[in-house]
């Protein structure tokens, strides 16, 4: 029962992690609080309202994914364990001995990565965070930010362990390293592992975000694509999927969305995808009123971002896959072994995490009703028992109470009152006359006060309210250059736009124009968008989405892995540009 | 002129039992006639240890104090939101329905001065710098923190101090604080950092818990730091 404290204590002793993670948390907080301040002011009950209607309809979304799935000729699997997941991964592998993997929490839950490998098939994590953990060997520390707790010349101390000789330790530097690495492996693999966002009950696609290009490069590239994902992140229209999206990057990243989000609908000609559905006990949460809603998240992490315990601790403290808030309620629901149930103390229960939740989950009550089952199961020692047995004893009497205060009051300051008489408690005459004895010099500053003044968001002011205007206002937050005209003799790929999302500065890309691959080649990528198509927020976007394959482009390629520093043009293009221009 | 209950919460009466005695002196000064319910406890320390059934013995008996009172006034947050929000839910059916009642009618102290209807007529008055902790369950549980900090405005002469990062816990958090303290210190640390770049040397909060906690850190340290109540200050302010 105190392994979170063994380890919070070594890596506070040893690595500090408050120093890197606090400031950059603090920042990540006010700046999701800031950019979920650019979308419709009831983002986030639409989303806790579409995620709750899947807790209610699991089974029934499922049927229908299934159903989906048969016409699009997309494989259905679902694994109760861990160890049946790992298996119908091995087996829908085959032959294939080279896989390009991205990032999948429920692959760690699972543990895909190391399970493979032991199978002698080679792995590479293609996330670029990913990547450095995996060379670090401790695992990730955040779910959206796995290398979160390593600096830059740590990184690049990990890099030259695998061979790289790297003049600095520029973010840019290294994350073109690791980009290269990975782009030359999808050169020649055999299959790709994602993970999955959430999947469209009643279409059959397949959700997933990313930022860098590796998903897009592992959905198009080989011939075998694997989806991982848990058995709870069906949802049940195209109007639920993107009412998550709206609150999933601002609460994870305080980016408006991801540089991609994916749609994925039927498998090319030639290409197999599957998509693996783990329940490993989340049915049995399901089953139970006090927890089901935790099946509501959406695993952003903005639960994380806000604690001030993973903050002191930093995520490895928490020895499991899921860290924070929401690790200190899953873990110990998954595996109910034991092994995590002393997680649930690991937080002061300031609540920060049920306030940044984008989906509504009660997480410090939880954590209260999760502390109340570890006692009931014996976990708590016999002293410990003992103890608030005998506190019980004292304050269940008034005159007992009153004596345990007094008792307290000595041992706290060497000398207490002695005991009030008891009999006439009510007469507040018998309450202690305060002392006078303070320092009134203490109410003199010791200085004037050096805490910053907050400055204003730069573009607090109110939002133009022409959604060309805003279009323009948003996409060039994000580096994308707005034309009317197409840059004279611009060499590039040149791609027609479904629609674009004013609040959001993106661009929608379906059927053909959605294609991976020579998105992915071009070094630069010009995107025509018919002003007319342009919607307020992602949300309205649903008549455009059709049924096929879509991409929803938000800027360019890009990485935040290292120290949260932005790099852009990953896998893809650097260069975005968007050409307004009626049909 | 009110009849109110002012219930002493066991930590306070062993921790700084003069706490009582300020805030009776501002609620008489509201005009109020004041009863005390004091060696009772709302059982949050153990509930929040996750022994809920010890925490309901204790906190049967706070609720059977309370029963026969319209208001009862809290000075903490903590106490307050023990009382409305988590200790009906420990007890089944009708029973709990009761708690609920009685809950409900528990009041944080600055809540409870703040919209008090003679508040206008209370001549405060202190000269000094002092800086303001948001105790997290009065922030987010209770959602009373602009009371707190609309009072401290109404004193003449008195500067208020904000803190930077005013939402973060400084992590005490009960039995947290025993289990984990290397992770607590660390809380602490960072708020104490806070606390000092305002150059205020008086802390003032609703909750005495997080006073305690940060003052102990403070002396461990070596910083000067003095912790007030809001019932201590706004009594100081009166004389």
């Amino acid at each position: 029962m105190n392994a979170f404290r063994r380890r919070a204590a070594a890596e506070i002793r040893t690595e500090h992690p408050s120093t890197t993670l606090t400031p950059i948390m603090r920042k990540l907080v006010a700046d999701s609080a800031a950019m979920l301040g650019h979308g419709p002011e009831d983002a986030r009950l639409r989303a806790a309202a579409a995620r709750a209607h899947t807790v209610d309809h699991l089974e029934e979304l499922h049927r229908e994914v299934r159903a989906n799935f048969e016409r699009r000729g997309i494989g259905y699997h679902v694994a109760a364990t861990p160890a049946e997941a790992v298996g119908i991964v091995r087996r829908l592998l085959g032959e294939a001995k080279r896989v390009a993997k991205s990032k999948t929490m429920v692959g760690e839950e699972v543990g895909l990565t190391h399970a493979l490998r032991a199978a002698g098939i080679d792995i590479l994590e293609t996330d670029i965070g990913e990547y450095i953990v995996d060379v670090e060997g401790r695992g990730p520390s955040h779910i959206t930010a796995p290398a979160i707790h390593l600096n830059r010349a740590r990184i690049r101390e990990l890099l030259a362990r695998r061979g790289a000789s790297l003049d600095d330790d520029d973010p840019e530097r290294l994350s073109r390293y690791v980009r290269d690495i990975v782009g030359e492996y999808f050169q020649d693999c055999d299959a790709a592992i994602t993970g999955a966002n959430l999947v469209i009950a009643s279409s059959g696609r397949i959700g997933i975000v990313e930022n860098e290009g590796n998903v897009s490069l592992g959905v198009s590239h080989p011939k075998l694509h694997i989806s991982i994902t848990g058995y709870e992140k069906v949802i049940a229209d195209e109007a639920a999927a993107l009412a998550v999206f709206e609150v999933l990057a601002p609460s994870a990243t305080a980016q408006p969305l991801t540089s991609f989000t994916h749609f994925l609908a039927d498998p090319a000609p030639g290409q197999q995808r599957h998509v693996v559905f783990v329940d490993n006990g989340r049915t049995r949460i399901l089953a139970d009123s006090r927890y089901r809603d935790v099946l509501k998240c959406i695993r952003c992490g903005a639960c994380m971002n806000g604690c001030p315990v993973y903050r002191a601790a930093g995520g490895l403290s928490y020895g499991s896959p899921y860290m924070g808030p929401i690790g200190a309620v899953i873990s110990p629901l998954l595996w109910r072994d034991g092994r995590y149930a002393d997680l649930p103390f690991a937080s002061s229960l300031c609540g920060a995490c049920t306030e940044v939740c984008p989906v509504g989950i009660p997480l410090h009550r939880m954590l209260l009703d999760l502390r109340a089952d570890a006692v009931q199961q014996g976990r708590a020692t016999a002293v410990e028992r003992a103890e608030w047995r005998a506190w019980a004893l004292a304050f269940g009497g008034a005159t007992r109470a009153r004596a345990s205060s007094a008792l307290a009051r000595i041992v706290l300051h060497g000398a207490g009152r002695f005991i009030r008489p008891a009999g006439t408690r009510d007469d507040p005459r018998l309450l202690p006359e305060p002392r006078s004895a303070r320092d009134p010099a203490h109410l003199r500053p010791a200085g004037p006060s050096a805490v910053p003044v907050v400055i204003a968001e730069r573009d607090a002011g109110t939002p133009p309210a022409d959604l060309v205007d805003l279009f323009r206002l948003r996409a060039g937050d994000l580096g994308v250059s707005v034309v009317s005209e197409a840059p004279a003799g611009a060499r590039g790929i040149v791609l027609e736009a479904a629609a674009a999302v004013a609040s959001t500065g993106s661009v929608l890309l379906t059927g053909d124009s959605a294609a991976r691959r020579p998105l992915l080649a071009a070094e630069r990528v010009i995107v025509r968008v018919n002003p007319e198509t342009i919607v307020h927020y992602p949300s309205y976007l649903l008549p455009y989405l059709g049924d096929g394959d879509a991409l929803l482009l938000t800027g360019a390629s890009r990485t935040a892995d290292i120290e949260k520093q932005i790099v852009r043009g990953i896998h893809g293009a650097e260069d975005l540009i968007v050409v307004l221009a009626e049909a | 002129m009110a009849l109110v209950a002012l219930f002493d919460p066991c930590y306070m009466n062993a921790l700084r039992p003069d706490d009582a005695g300020h805030a009776r002196r501002v609620l008489e000064a509201l005009g109020d006639e004041v009863r005390l319910i004091d060696g009772r406890c709302c059982g949050q320390p153990a509930f929040n240890s996750g022994f809920t059934s010890d925490a309901r013995t204790v906190g049967r008996g706070l609720l059977r104090a309370a029963q026969p009172h319209e208001v009862i006034v809290v000075a903490s947050g903590s106490c307050t939101a023990m009382v409305r929000h988590h200790l009906p839910g420990l007890f089944p059916g009708t029973r709990g329905d009761a708690a609920a009642k009685i809950g409900s009618r528990f009041r944080e102290f600055g809540d409870y001065v703040a919209t008090h209807p003679s508040l206008a007529g209370l001549p405060l008055k202190l000269e000094g710098v002092v800086a303001y902790h948001d105790a997290c369950h009065a922030r987010r549980e209770l959602g009373v923190s602009s009371y707190a900090l609309d009072l401290l405005s109404r004193v003449e002469g008195l500067e208020l101090r904000r803190l930077a990062h005013e939402e973060e816990c400084c992590g005490f958090g009960g039995s947290f604080s025993v289990k984990l303290p290397e992770v607590s210190t660390a809380m602490m640390s960072a708020k104490l950092d806070d606390v000092r770049a305002t150059g205020a040397q008086v802390l003032v909060s609703g909750d005495l818990s997080c006073l305690a906690h940060l003052e102990a850190g403070a002396r461990g340290l070596g910083i000067t730091l003095e912790t007030w109540t809001l019932a201590e200050l706004l009594s100081r302010a009166l004389a």
